[in-house]
């Protein structure tokens, strides 16, 4: 029998709020191991297009590696195998998950990161020298935020990813989403009213960063005046999915 | 920097020649594209390079401000060096920074006008002088408006490049490059991807700049231009200069025989 009574209680009544407090661990895991990947990914983005072989080779194999092997082998990896070589260096549950995140988005975002920064006009580049410019400067200046452009998607699809992807988390214990739902699910056999409770949030979170993205897109649009028609348009869809105002609409 | 050893070198001639390159050798590959080129631009001089494609027209401007490297030979842009420092006899590519003070004195106007495409007109001119020359803002903004004003696009000053046409974004472009003040201007085919009812405008700014006194160089394939503004005319050909002169020499009795191939099928 399925107890609708336990979806609504977890979600709306539970005074001690553990849904969102898993939530909340979720989130804050995911943006704290995105931004140590973008960080670490323009690092290696840096290194795979630089000229000297000492730079280029170690990024290489960096990415090898951590596109080459499963998240969760990498987490079990830092969980297991780390106190194995280093005994004392016993690195909790929710660091392990942060650092195994961290490192293996710094793989990914350093391929997206690589392919804007070869998607911009080498025109630009040439424009930016040619006043004087040195590199750094053209590069901070001129070439990165017309990249921040086009990996922004892309960086969009890969949070929303890593959102979801946290639940690996559960296998050494970290009480997010979705390990909560199962531990009390177990506990009284209400496991999948407590997923779908979880699948709920799950849903609310990437909603949010979809929001969040475009409002974003938009900032790094070159021309602001598509700002306000994109907000006419995100308008007038909310009115024809909605229903509501179609009337008044233009 | 021993810069200044060259500089002191040239003191004398420094008043009157603002380009001097010596025997200027380029290859791509095995592919000679500059053959040992002595080309000279005295101050306040409009120098138009022509000839046909190939020739090495675009590779000499882009060699001035060390665009490109050099092979061997020697360029001076107001009896500085470019590019390089001499040691021991031998030649060694100048730091970074060096490149960097000779390029922002120097004015380059691209065939593809490679507007900052994420900056709008005025952010497009005031980028280079407030973050490479250190300017107060307030000034250089003032006097961005003052060069828009000067190439008619006063205002354009909030329009991003793509909502420019290609004229208009090229005297940006041109605005652009003034406002550093560079002692020289180099114009590379800079109306070579207009259409052709938006080529007038851009050459008008580059006439007025002539009728000023700005030193500067053209390639361009712009037989009017070069007829009527410039000084001195060269004729670039096979990786050489075949022939130079005042325009009414070298549009009048040129005596070479590739001059006036080339002049027959052009004009």
């Amino acid at each position: 029998m399925f107890r609708w009574d336990q979806v609504w209680y977890y979600l709306f009544q539970d005074p001690n709020l553990y849904f969102l407090q898993a939530a909340w661990i979720t989130l804050w895991i995911s943006v704290v191991a995105q931004a140590i990947g973008i960080v670490l990914g323009f690092i290696l983005a840096l290194m795979r297009t630089s000229k000297y072989v000492f730079l280029v080779w170690p990024a290489r194999a960096y990415l090898w590696f951590f596109r080459g092997s499963p998240l969760l082998v990498q987490v079990l990896l830092l969980w297991a195998g780390l106190p194995k070589i280093f005994p004392n260096a016993l690195l909790p549950a929710w660091a392990c998950i942060l650092v195994a995140f961290s490192l293996n988005e710094g793989a990914y975002m350093s391929e997206i990161i690589r392919a804007a920064l070869g998607s911009v006009d080498p025109g630009q580049m040439e424009a930016a020298k040619a006043l004087g410019m040195r590199n750094n400067l053209a590069m901070r200046r001129i070439v990165i935020p017309q990249a921040m452009r086009v990996i922004i998607p892309p960086l969009g699809n890969e949070f929303n990813n890593m959102l979801k992807t946290t639940s690996i988390a559960t296998v050494i214990g970290v009480e997010e989403l979705t390990g909560t739902a199962r531990d009390f699910g177990s506990q009284n056999f209400t496991i999948f009213e407590l997923l779908i409770v979880a699948t709920i949030y799950y849903l609310v979170l990437t909603t949010i960063w979809e929001f969040v993205q475009r409002w974003i897109e938009n900032r790094f649009d070159p021309d602001r005046a598509n700002v306000a028609i994109a907000a006419a348009q995100e308008k007038s869809t909310m009115k024809r999915l909605t229903g509501l105002g179609a009337q008044t609409a233009r | 920097m021993n810069t200044d050893v060259t500089t002191n070198d040239f003191e004398g001639s420094q008043n009157v020649e603002m380009v001097r390159t010596e025997q200027l050798v380029k290859r791509f590959g095995d592919n000679i594209v500059l053959n040992g080129i002595d080309f000279h631009v005295k101050r306040g001089q409009a120098v138009v390079v022509i000839g046909p494609s190939g020739s090495g027209k675009t590779t000499l401007l882009r060699c001035l401000n060390h665009l490109e490297k050099i092979d061997d030979g020697r360029i001076y842009i107001d009896g500085q060096l470019v590019g390089y420092r001499e040691e021991k006899g031998r030649l060694v590519e100048d730091s970074e920074a060096n490149i960097a003070r000779l390029r922002s004195q120097i004015g380059f106007v691209f065939q593809r006008f490679n507007l900052f495409a994420h900056k709008t007109a005025l952010e497009n001119i005031i980028e280079a002088p407030i973050h490479v020359l250190r300017q107060p803002k307030d000034q250089v903004v003032e006097r961005a408006r003052v060069l828009l004003d000067k190439v008619g696009l006063a205002d354009k000053e909030d329009a991003y490049p793509h909502r420019l046409s290609g004229g208009q974004q090229q005297r940006v472009a041109i605005a652009r490059a003034l406002a550093m003040n560079p002692k020289l201007m180099l114009f590379d085919e800079a109306t070579s991807a207009l259409d052709p009812e938006l080529v007038g405008e851009v050459l008008k700014v580059m006439r007025q700049l002539a009728e000023e006194g700005m030193t500067m160089v053209a390639v361009t394939h712009e037989m009017g231009f070069a007829r009527d503004v410039a000084d001195h005319v060269v004729f670039m050909d096979k990786a050489q200069i075949v022939e130079q002169g005042p325009p009414e020499q070298i549009f009048g009795e040129c005596e070479n025989e590739r001059t006036r191939n080339f002049l027959s099928r052009v004009l």
